[in-house]
């Protein structure tokens, strides 16, 4: 290896160390705040290593929010249908648009695309105004159902089925007999699992992290999901840092669990169709 | 098996039409080859058949039933692609045994069909793998046998052996006559290719711009061209063909006696011979021209020729790369064609 090449690794190397260390500095200090007092947190120079005031903190956390191990299962609840939906329908708008020509589709498609262009804050008082004339104020309905599809999503899977899936493969599917839906459960599905993988992984961590939809349609504590709950603790005079930190470390675990067994999954779905393979 | 019928078969495209009115009568068990030049129509002609593309007017029979509204799987027809179209995520197995499993067939009644398919087409041993660990020939096969496996009424071919290499082609097109032999079913098959088409075909169709121009069998289309268009596209190299544009033309081929505004003539390489010797029968003239190039074939020459200041190829076993100068064609008048201004035959 030349002195240049190895110069040049040596570099990329402290390079992306150093975006390492940035990115993971907050999670570490999460982690290691949930074990320390709130004097200790606050105190200067802050902690660097484990306390042991981790079943303080949670005790704290559970005074605090008493519902927070119903608000956990009702974001898992809400990300969990959210995603299926979300792999259902826009797998679904993804192969009409890539596979069938209909009426209307490209001024449809355009329709559904100008939706992303609208900022999502915009939707707010309307959205809380229909929940409450329907009375799915405090309901997960209200988080489900407008976010069951989305033009991200459809997006996605257009480009995805339209570049993996030849026309051939569908026109053979019907010839062996197959009706339009068992075509698309039976050889369109198995085909955009790569796909599923990744926008699965997106909607999930989008639902999960979701604050402005729960903020206007849930009002009711028990009913928060988690990024509201945890906010709600820093609205109580002295805010309990430590049990924050708890909260959120709790919080983030199943995001973390799902990146370490779906991070390849979502890198290769991101990329795919980028190149020529 | 059954017998299929074009009755003014229509395709239009928005405005623009590709297929213009077709009649045709295939009859059972017969082998059909539909040829042309690409954007003919030829696979237009065969999705309207299989069901994949809507039919802009006149109908389509299979026996005596009036298939121009039902599904594809209702025609009891099944299609070989051009890509194969085989089910990547399913063994070969499942891909030969799907459309069985959609037909409801009992599972252990659907294995044995399967395997007797794979036995036909010696793909017993490959039935666990999956589409991507196969050989293009033995993807083919895979798709023969998925169109096998139900024992349809029409067999429907689409380019099939486009994607192989030259020797595995001559190879699957010799299992595909054979298969055609052995089952007795219809066939209709789309290629571009003529060879494929002289070889398997009991009758070859040639559309052009979605029109057809002739209907025949190999041999009487090759020697029996309805028009300039047919000519030349069956046989390769293909036909000299000229138009006869003075005296000394016509006197060369003894035509001073016909009407002649607007006629042309055709030769086909293979006819034109450097030796009188080598021509069969007793009609025999000659032309003189001059050679241009040669292109050597490895077991035979095409020699380039100026006569009367229109090109013409020949087409010789005799390789003599040095030939040059002025040669004395012979031929046998019986196998000149004669155009006329419309581009048709003029019978002899």
């Amino acid at each position: 290896m030349s002195n240049l090449i190895k110069k040049d690794k040596v570099i990329a190397y402290v390079v992306v160390s150093l975006g390492a260390v940035i990115m993971l500095a907050p999670f570490y200090f999460m982690f290691v705040f949930a074990s320390h007092s709130n004097s200790g947190i606050l105190s200067v120079p802050p902690p660097i290593f484990f306390g042991d005031y981790i079943v303080e903190n949670f005790n704290t956390l559970i005074d605090f929010l008493p519902y927070f191990w119903h608000n956990i299962g009702l974001s898992l609840f809400v990300a969990v249908v959210t995603t299926i939906l979300n792999l259902l329908f826009c797998s679904l708008a993804g192969y009409a648009f890539a596979m069938f020509d209909f009426k209307f589709k490209n001024f449809l498609f355009v329709g559904i695309m100008a939706t992303m262009l609208l900022p999502p804050f915009l939707g707010m008082i309307p959205t809380a105004m229909i929940m409450s004339q329907i009375g799915w104020m405090n309901d997960p309905k209200a988080l489900i159902i407008p976010a069951a599809c989305g033009a991200m999503g459809i997006f996605m899977m257009r480009q995805f089925i339209a570049s993996a899936i030849p026309k051939e493969l569908v026109e053979a599917a019907r010839m062996d007999g197959c009706r339009e839906f068992k075509i698309y459960y039976r050889v369109v599905i198995p085909l955009i699992t790569p796909a599923f993988g990744t926008l699965g992984l997106i909607t999930f961590i989008g639902s999960w992290n979701n604050f402005m939809g729960p903020l206007v349609v849930m009002n009711d504590m028990k009913m928060f999901t988690i990024p509201l709950a945890l906010r709600a603790l820093q609205g109580t005079g002295q805010i309990p840092w430590g049990a924050v930190a708890i909260g959120a470390a709790i919080a983030v675990l199943p995001l973390l669990f799902l990146f370490v067994i779906a991070s390849r999954r979502l890198i290769d779905g991101l990329t795919a169709g980028a190149v020529k393979g | 098996m059954a017998s299929v019928q074009f009755s003014n078969l229509e395709k239009n495209y928005g405005t623009t039409p590709v297929v213009k009115k077709i009649n045709l009568e295939i009859e059972h068990g017969e082998f059909i080859v539909l040829l042309g030049p690409s954007g003919c129509g030829k696979s237009t002609t065969l999705r309207m058949l299989a069901g994949l593309e809507s039919i802009s007017g006149g109908d389509i029979y299979i026996g005596d039933e009036l298939v121009n509204d039902l599904h594809p799987i209702e025609r009891n027809i099944a299609m070989v692609f051009q890509s194969y179209a085989l089910y990547p995520h399913m063994t070969v197995a499942q891909n030969i045994g799907f459309s069985l499993e959609n037909l409801k067939v009992e599972k252990s009644l659907r294995e044995t069909m399967v395997r007797d398919v794979a036995e036909v087409l010696e793909l017993t041993p490959l039935l666990d793998r999956k589409p991507k660990d196969l050989s293009g020939g033995q993807r083919q096969r895979v798709a023969m046998g998925r169109a096998m496996v139900r024992t349809p009424e029409v067999f429907l071919f689409d380019e099939p052996l486009s994607n192989l290499d030259a020797k595995l082609r001559g190879q699957m097109r010799k299992e595909i006559k054979a298969l055609h032999q052995k089952v007795q079913t219809t066939v209709i098959y789309v290629t571009h290719d003529q060879v494929e088409a002289m070889t398997l075909a009991d009758r070859i169709v040639i559309l052009n711009q979605g029109k057809i121009e002739q209907v025949g069998r190999p041999k009487e289309i090759f020697d029996a061209p309805k028009n300039v268009f047919v000519a030349k596209f069956i046989g390769a190299p293909e036909m000299n063909i000229f138009a006869l544009s003075n005296e000394q033309m016509f006197s060369d081929f003894e035509l001073s006696n016909i009407n002649h505004s607007g006629m042309s003539i055709g030769i086909r390489p293979q006819n034109l011979f450097l030796n009188k010797k080598e021509v069969k029968g007793d009609q025999i003239s000659f032309i003189d021209a001059e050679v241009t190039g040669t292109e050597l074939l490895g077991s035979s020459l095409h020699i380039e020729c100026k006569y009367q200041d229109k090109k013409l190829v020949v087409e010789t076993a005799t390789i003599d790369t040095s030939i040059k100068g002025d040669i004395r064609l012979y031929f046998n008048k019986t196998q000149t064609h004669l155009f006329d201004q419309n581009s048709n035959t003029i019978p002899r």
